[in-house]
């Protein structure tokens, strides 16, 4: 009886959110697969097959778009999480009050809105960079945002200095859920502070490494605000990465069946490496107990 | 939470059909030029205090996201009576569910060339907004100081010949640079593409829409006077982006041009007011040969009346129309407040309000424009091969040969889909 009403209670409070997945995410995923095989314009719409899917091999740009967003993240992964880490270990030294001042400024960037961020930035590129230019005669300061070169590191950098104090959190609630004696106990065997860290902190810390390679992983691929904002693909689209790519195939050439295979082909691929990544960085982690 | 919010919506959404005692009739306007919002809803409610059981409300989505805006309108089966559409391709794509509008009272009033634009299979869908128009635009004063007379400009070889003037009087008149176009921005280069593609499609847009293909036979006019102002720009010339030439150089007496309409006449009303009256002038570009010189001018909005709705709604919309461009607190609003150029013949060319958009609209009158071609390309073509093929070839990585070649490829394969 008691079972019975537990079982009821539970549908219960599981059906609004059940309801909420089903309605928001699982019918327009389903929706969404099925136009991929449409010439859908988003008006009007007649079923096509696999054509939409055998163009997109022969779309050179959608390829290139792919290649800079997979450069990007890499990039961008590696680097947000070296220097999120790099903070998480600063501010969780015993240096007093003052840390949590830091801790705050390092996280400070993550409350702006990517567009927000990518118009500040862009300011700081062209005017800034180009007045450090001029004035000090340095060649590198000048039209970051209209070389392609430049202007991807341009993105990395504003992507970095965004997500590094977020995932510097990650790192600190992780950190300081290390039991002191371990490190205690390690000192009275004699290793310095680089071995604890080599050989106690680091292990301990593979579960915030799955975290934040994650959510760095599948934030830089999906990322649009910023490459909107910043630089809108240019120049030249060729910093255009592929979710911009999807949504100007679907907004401005109006090929939204086009726009959704890609969609489709897009998210198969960040599953893919999600979970490839959380497969072997999940190997990796030790338990305490 | 997410299932809350949909109850508290739809409740909403309720509450808004019974409101009012059941005859008003809600006329929805999509507005898709965010700098005219605040105009729009004074006449709409001027309009409304006028005619009892009318209410006009206007909505806006502006900027790049308004064709996609409206589109989400249709979609979520809540569509406006009115609507601001975007060149003859967003008229096509709503051509089924939009009015005839050929006999509204307002399109006896319109100039021909611009209705020709509005036309789907021979039946007019829609009226034009307001009348736009670009070219050079200039510092009258910085002409002035270097002793040029911009009436004497009678051949494309005069126009060179004051560029390098200009250029070598720089530290005199103290600008930067000659030019500032703003070749970080995809609507200036869509714009001054329009000077080489409207000769091609005999200066019409519905030549230009019903075209397969894009020629460039006045492709070589186009290198000349991109090599030209390349030459004597603020560089790098990508990272010039269209709030800097217009908000920083242009207004700021640091260039003597930059290739712009009529639209920047508020921009610079609020930063300057003197700016306009004193020093703005326009001139042409001898798009299709040496000797003549036209400026681009055209429509390239139009408003269309949705056909799916219930009579007394469509009945108010098309009413609606005719009162705002044949009243004259309409007519007012639209020339003073809106600083618009009027779609419509007849009107005194010193009332409207700039010295710049009078001569727009007498060249409207003399017939003597190019025509808005570059509304007419196939949709997204602009912004994703001609842009930034152009930006390829101002910065140096490919020919003009190529830039050619692949923006007519471009043009053919979207345009064929």
């Amino acid at each position: 009886m008691k079972n019975r009403h537990g079982k009821l209670s539970y549908g219960l409070f599981l059906f609004p959110s059940l309801l909420a997945i089903v309605t928001v995410i699982l019918i327009p995923l389903l929706y969404g697969i099925y136009t991929s095989f449409t010439n859908s314009d988003g008006f009007n719409m007649d079923f096509i097959g696999f054509e939409n899917y055998i163009r997109l091999f022969s779309d050179t740009q959608f390829m290139t778009s792919l290649w800079v967003t997979i450069r990007f993240s890499l990039v961008a992964v590696i680097l947000v999480n070296a220097i999120g880490l790099g903070f998480a270990l600063l501010v969780t030294q015993k240096v007093g009050r003052i840390r949590n001042f830091f801790r705050t400024t390092f996280f400070m960037p993550n409350l702006i809105g990517g567009l927000i961020l990518g118009f500040v930035w862009q300011f700081i590129f062209i005017q800034a960079f180009e007045r450090i230019g001029t004035l000090t005669g340095i060649d590198l300061f000048s039209g970051w945002l209209s070389n392609p070169n430049t202007a991807f590191w341009a993105l990395v950098i504003v992507f970095v200095w965004q997500m590094s104090g977020y995932i510097m959190l990650v790192y600190i609630a992780f950190l300081s859920k290390i039991p002191q004696e371990l490190i205690e106990s390690a000192q009275l065997d004699g290793a310095n502070s680089r071995k604890i860290f080599r050989h106690v902190k680091l292990p301990l810390l593979a579960p915030a490494f799955t975290i934040s390679l994650f959510l760095t992983l599948a934030n830089a691929f999906k990322v649009y605000d910023l490459n909107l904002a910043l630089t809108s693909g240019g120049p030249f689209r060729s910093s255009e990465m592929v979710a911009m790519n999807i949504y100007n195939t679907a907004f401005l050439q109006y090929q939204q069946g086009y726009a959704q295979a890609k969609g489709v082909i897009f998210l198969v691929i960040v599953v893919l490496i999600s979970i490839t990544q959380v497969y072997f960085t999940r190997r990796k982690e030790v338990d305490l107990t | 939470m997410i299932p809350i919010l949909f109850m508290v919506l739809v409740a909403c959404s309720n509450n808004e059909n019974e409101t009012g005692d059941g005859e008003e009739v809600v006329v929805e306007f999509f507005n898709q030029k965010p700098e005219i919002t605040r105009q729009l809803e004074e006449l709409a409610q001027t309009y409304s205090e006028q005619n009892e059981n009318v209410r006009v409300t206007i909505t806006t989505v502006g900027d790049s996201e308004g064709a996609a805006g409206l589109q989400a309108k249709f979609t979520s089966g809540n569509p406006p009576a009115l609507m601001m559409l975007g060149g003859t391709s967003e008229i096509e794509r709503y051509s089924d569910t939009l009015e005839n509008v050929s006999d509204l009272a307002v399109t006896e009033t319109m100039m021909d060339d611009l209705l020709e634009g509005g036309y789907i299979d021979e039946q007019l869908l829609a009226v034009p907004l307001n009348i736009e128009g670009f070219g050079w635009m200039y510092n009258r004063e910085i002409f002035e100081q270097a002793g040029i007379d911009p009436e004497a400009i009678e051949t494309y070889e005069d126009f060179v010949a004051v560029v390098e003037d200009l250029d070598q009087q720089k530290e005199t008149l103290g600008i930067q640079e000659v030019f500032a176009f703003s070749g970080a921005d995809q609507g200036s280069v869509n714009q001054i593409s329009a000077h080489f593609t409207s000769p091609e499609y005999h200066r019409s847009t519905l030549d230009a829409y019903e075209a397969k293909e894009l020629k460039w036979e006045y492709g070589d006019r186009f290198k000349k006077y991109t090599d030209l102002f390349n030459e004597y720009n603020v560089q790098p010339v990508l990272s010039v982006s269209y709030s800097r030439a217009v908000e920083e150089l242009f207004v700021n007496d640091e260039v003597a041009m930059i290739h712009q309409g009529n639209w920047i006449v508020p921009t610079l009303n609020g930063i300057d007011p003197e700016f306009v009256e004193n020093k703005l002038g326009i001139l042409p570009i001898f798009g299709e040969n040496d000797e003549e010189a036209r400026i681009v001018a055209g429509a390239p909005w139009y408003i269309g009346v949705n056909s799916d709705l219930e009579a007394p709604v469509i009945e108010a919309a098309r009413d609606f129309l005719d009162w705002m461009y044949l009243s004259d607190e309409g007519q007012r609003v639209i020339v003073e407040e809106m600083q618009f150029i009027p779609p419509q013949e007849g009107y005194v060319v010193e009332n409207i309000t700039d010295p710049v958009s009078q001569e727009i609209y007498q060249e409207m009158l003399n017939e003597n424009n190019s025509a808005m071609t570059h509304n007419q390309y196939p949709d997204g073509w602009f912004q994703l091969v001609l842009f930034p093929e152009y930006q390829r070839y101002l910065d140096g990585y490919s020919t003009w040969e190529e830039f050619l070649n692949n923006t007519a490829e471009g043009f053919e394969e979207m345009r064929a889909y």
